[in-house]
């Protein structure tokens, strides 16, 4: 099941220096199945498929955890701050009710 | 005789059949109500869950952001800020976002630490009909604050 998902992780704003609080937007492209609604081509209902748990990182530390339910919307967003302590990794970790395990990460590079 | 009998026997089972159809499209209500997610679980549930027993106030620390009319019940956009200094003494331990109506009550729990330093929060998730999203806010102390606001849904997004 380790097919690789479109994610993405973005810093707002763009530009930042040491010790800004930015925000560290993450999207993921999951269908977030709720296992309620029927798959239209074959009329069978659509087991639950979500996302479940989500860890931030910077450097291997992780700095917020998250669990998720069904509830959350497909193509899910999380929005979470982060003050700036100087350059790093911001490694975002998920994994799905089925055990499908994915990471996406993405340095940072304050300026000044 | 014989197209009398056949005539009145027609009237019987049709009488039967309408009688009959109300109970059964009631008993496909009933299955329909029945369906159920795989983790249901009501809002009381959910905070007794979260808190423990513990008792929650409504604080205006706690500042919800959502639509009041959303068209799409299956993209509501939630944003949670919470006034708190951040600091490893007194900051937000945790952000939970619920609903009160969906068949699962809970949406996210969100764990922060000081590195986060806002308490800032902000996510979609899917309402199946026109309800309330409360954010539960758990601070380092152990008390509990919350702030709850209604939503309008035109389009339930639960499936």
């Amino acid at each position: 099941m380790a097919e690789a998902r479109k994610s993405m992780i973005k810093f707002k704003p763009k530009k930042f220096k040491v010790g800004d609080t930015i925000k560290v937007d993450f999207i993921v492209i999951h269908p977030m199945d709720t296992g309620l609604k029927k798959d239209k081509k074959t009329g069978q209902i659509k087991p639950a498929h979500y996302i479940d748990s989500i860890t931030f990182s910077l450097d291997g530390k992780p700095f917020t955890t998250m669990k998720v339910w069904e509830t959350v919307s497909t193509n899910p967003y999380f929005s979470v701050n982060l003050k700036v302590p100087g350059k790093g990794k911001i490694t975002v970790d998920y994994t799905d009710n089925t055990g499908e395990k994915n990471s996406k990460s993405k340095k940072l590079k304050p300026k000044g | 005789m014989k197209r009398r009998n056949f005539l009145k026997s027609i009237c019987a089972v049709s009488a039967v059949a309408v009688v009959t159809s109300p109970s059964v499209l009631l008993a496909k209500d009933a299955t329909k109500a029945k369906k159920k997610g795989p983790n249901d679980l009501t809002y009381d549930a959910a905070v007794a869950a979260i808190t423990g027993g513990k008792a929650i106030t409504d604080s205006d620390k706690v500042k919800l952001t959502v639509p009041e009319i959303a068209e799409n019940g299956a993209v509501v956009p939630v944003k949670v800020n919470v006034e708190s200094p951040m600091t490893e003494a007194d900051y937000v331990k945790a952000i939970h976002v619920l609903n009160t109506k969906n068949g699962n009550a809970r949406c996210v729990d969100v764990m922060l630490t000081p590195m986060n330093s806002k308490g800032y929060f902000a996510t979609r998730v899917k309402l199946g009909g026109t309800q309330d999203v409360v954010a539960l806010v758990e601070m380092s102390d152990g008390s509990f604050l919350r702030a709850a606001k209604p939503v309008k849904v035109t389009i339930g997004g639960c499936g």
